[in-house]
């Protein structure tokens, strides 16, 4: 006879690396025209990572994802990164991101500052302009500034900077100290038919509200959350490595090692947790592996 | 390429010297159709906005994917390039006494063949260089390189591993966590002991507080291994120039410390070296460092061609990395209202034959293993096992996975034995904004309570049960 369970678990994941330096540098450079070229060492493994760093850059300038093309993932070219790995990208990437921005733009302001008569500090950059804050009709376009910077200052509007997560050595006897810089939370709530007589689990539907800081691409952050409840149905459920008794793998292929596919998939609901967190770009934090943790079962399992 | 129905018709039927007086316009094109793809394209809205930060943007690579235009690793091909396989040592645990690749260099076709004794520095790893890129005198798991083949054909690379012989003299192995961790097993990397590296927090006092406690549970947990089964697996391809200056395209996730390990097992400078890391189909942790890209570079060397090496689905599950099991042990004192008053934890995990990323997965595991709770007194102690099977390292979450098995199922007998409902026991003892972690960190941007309330009434959990 089926069954219906249900089951609640809630995480915690930290975003870089434990204690020991991950930093991040970046280029940002800005063409006459307003749109503009981001460097980065970081590599797009199929998250979107790209995407986001796009549109961090964007935000910082006051222009659109798609004015920035994002150039990644070659040591010839790229600025050094620590890479697509403990989900540090859109905090320690995006933060690096934003703060080449900064001061590619501190030096579209000194060019705008000079036509608009007034103090570098007095400027804002909105809509692909540079304006004067409190007085948004005194402005000159992004390109114009990005002109003049160029012809006029003599100064291409280029921008550089590194980032690295604050953190504090763990003491080895105690692990006491602030291994990283900061954390994100998550809680998942699933529903599931467990056949008493078979043993035979199915998700029926799970609920995810996950954490991630500012969530920079909300679409982009469901796909992560989607794609970390499937793997984490394969690891509760149906994914194992079998050796013999040699120390041979037995199972080796997708024909023999089950993942899940779309029809195994539950129907899920992914609610984004408001939070900011001031010290990643505009709030961001990160979700990239934060997404998997959490995946209750109605009735616990000893032995996964 | 396209070839035209008529010219395929008239080649079929008719001698070659009948083709010469073929009109033009029915010969095959002087250069390859391009690909098929429209260049205009629409752009969406999210992506012209000027606040751009939480716009639901479309991906930048969205039109390359969707028109199937993406570039992977095996949609590249240079003029002259071989393909590389490596052949397998399919022995848990031996000396390699003798390796004859004479029949395998012998065959036409094959361009050049590669042993470990021919690698520069034949050793590499995150924290400890204890992997040899291809095992040279000792096999520590089934899925060791023991040599490697470029040839004109992947098919032909597959053939001249079959061809070369491999002596082996099977030494004991040994394969359970809890067996490797007795003084008395079999050591996989002798002299070293079994157990490579432990962690340890500790805060209050654990004793006194288990003995104030209103009830002591224990639970004990155990999680398999997984492999990370990305679309796309392990690739790279190598290529000189003139200059004795490398290029590697490869799969990886992370392009500096790639490098890195190429320049050091090639005893090469870095500027020497180009790595580009392509548009990757998926990583999951298991692309953080290198495979065969030394091993590519050598084989490119001695042949003088680009040569191109991509992983079967096999070597992806028995000579890459995968996830780590856990034995993890819980013991929780509460007091009667559910308040947690005292926790240890004792973690076993299995490295497989290498460190890898062990030592930050068993790190992140120990920091996250009593949960998101706020626990005055608490003891972790974890301890990172060698054994003869494939390595363990990286994977989506570094350990956090297998804790939150452990923790959260834990938390359930906890709120069984009281009688208290799950979602109330985890609300009255989660973080709370400024609360202290377990290594004494005051957390911000706190919002463990918020997501399990969001969480349960989008659920309905309060409602009635099922």
């Amino acid at each position: 006879m089926k069954r219906r369970g249900r089951g609640i678990a809630c995480m915690w994941y930290p975003i870089g690396f434990t204690v020991s330096a991950n930093p991040s540098a970046a280029t940002v450079m800005v063409n006459e025209d307003g749109t503009a070229t981001v460097l980065t060492g970081t590599v797009e493994t199929g998250q979107g990572s790209l995407t986001v760093l796009a549109q961090i850059a964007a935000e910082a300038l006051g222009t659109s994802t798609e004015d920035i093309h994002v150039v990644s993932a070659d040591t010839d070219a790229t600025p050094m990164d620590t890479g697509a790995i403990a989900s540090r990208t859109t905090y320690v990437t995006g933060n690096a991101i934003r703060m080449a921005a900064d001061n590619a733009k501190a030096i579209l302001f000194e060019a705008a500052a000079q036509v608009l008569g007034v103090e570098p500090g007095q400027l804002e950059a909105r809509d692909r302009n540079i304006q004067v804050k409190g007085f948004p009709h005194r402005k000159i376009a992004i390109g114009e500034a990005a002109k003049r910077c160029q012809l006029v200052l003599g100064r291409p509007p280029i921008g550089t900077a590194s980032w690295n997560p604050p953190t504090v050595a763990m003491d080895p006897d105690t692990g006491q100290g602030k291994p990283f810089s900061t954390y994100v939370y998550a809680t998942q709530i699933a529903e599931v038919d467990v056949d008493d007589e078979t043993g035979e689990v199915e998700v029926i539907r799970v609920v995810a509200a996950h954490d991630c800081g500012t969530p920079v691409n909300p679409m982009l952050v469901e796909g992560q959350i989607e794609g970390g409840i499937a793997m984490g149905v394969g690891f509760a459920l149906q994914e194992e490595i079998l050796f013999d008794a040699a120390g041979t793998q037995v199972n080796p292929n997708l024909a023999n090692y089950i993942l899940p596919t779309t029809l195994d998939m539950p129907k899920i609901e992914v609610h984004i947790v408001e939070s900011y967190d001031p010290t990643g770009p505009f709030g961001a934090k990160g979700v990239g592996r934060a997404d998997l943790g959490a995946d209750g079962s109605g009735h616990p399992q000893r032995d996964l | 390429m396209d070839r035209k129905p008529e010219v395929i018709e008239l080649e079929r039927r008719e001698t070659p010297g009948k083709l010469q007086g073929l009109e033009d316009n029915l010969r095959l094109p002087a250069v390859a159709p391009g690909g098929d793809f429209p260049i205009e394209k629409l752009v969406s809205e999210a992506r012209q906005q000027t606040h751009a930060v939480g716009q639901r943007a479309t991906r930048s690579d969205c039109r390359t994917h969707g028109l199937g235009q993406t570039k992977y690793i095996a949609d590249l091909a240079l003029p002259g390039m071989l393909h590389a396989k490596i052949k397998r040592a399919g022995i848990a645990s031996a000396h390699i006494t003798r390796i004859d690749t004479a029949a395998a260099e012998a065959m036409p076709g094959v361009m050049a063949v590669l042993i470990g004794r021919d690698i520069p520095v034949n050793s590499f790893g995150p924290s400890i260089q204890d992997q040899p890129l291809l095992a040279h005198e000792r096999v520590f798991h089934a899925g060791d390189g023991v040599a490697a083949v470029a040839a004109v054909t992947e098919q032909l690379a597959a053939d001249a591993i079959e061809k070369i012989a491999v002596t082996y003299e099977p030494m004991p192995a040994v394969f359970d966590p809890m067996a490797a961790m007795r003084d008395d097993a079999p050591k996989v990397h002798p002299p070293n002991s079994n157990i490579y590296t432990t962690k340890r927090i500790a805060k209050g006092d654990v004793a006194k507080a288990f003995k104030e406690s209103y009830l002591t549970l224990e639970g004990r947990f155990c999680t398999q291994m997984v492999e990370h089964a990305s679309m796309e697996p392990h690739a790279a391809i190598a290529d000189w120039d003139a200059n004795g200056r490398l290029t590697i395209w490869s799969t990886l996730g992370r392009i500096n410390l790639g490098r890195a390990d190429i320049a050091r097992t090639l005893k090469l400078p870095l500027n020497r070296i180009r790595v580009i890391g392509t548009i990757v189909g998926g990583n999951f942790g298991g692309k953080n460092e290198i495979t065969q890209e030394p091993i590519l570079a050598l084989l490119a060397k001695k042949s003088g061609r680009p040569v191109r090496g991509i992983f079967t689905r096999d070597e992806e599950f028995t000579a890459t990395t995968t996830r780590h099991p856990f034995v993890m042990e819980y013991s929780t004192g509460v007091s009667r209202e559910g308040h947690i008053l005292a926790r240890t934890v004792r973690l076993i995990i299995d490295g497989g034959a290498y460190c890898s990323w062990t030592e930050t997965t068993l790190g992140k595991a120990s920091i996250l293993a009593a949960g998101p709770y706020r626990i005055p007194n608490l003891l972790i102690e974890a301890f990172a096992v060698y054994t003869n099977k494939t390595m363990t390292g990286a994977m989506r979450g570094f350990g956090a996975p297998q804790v939150c098995f452990a923790y959260e199922s834990h938390m359930d007998d906890i709120a069984n034995a009281l009688g208290i409902d799950p979602l109330d026991i985890r609300l009255r003892n989660a973080f709370e904004e400024g609360s202290e972690s377990p290594t004494g960190q005051t957390l911000h941007s706190v919002v463990i309570k918020d997501s399990l309330l969001k969480a349960a009434q989008q659920f309905g959990w309060r409602e009635a049960r099922p």
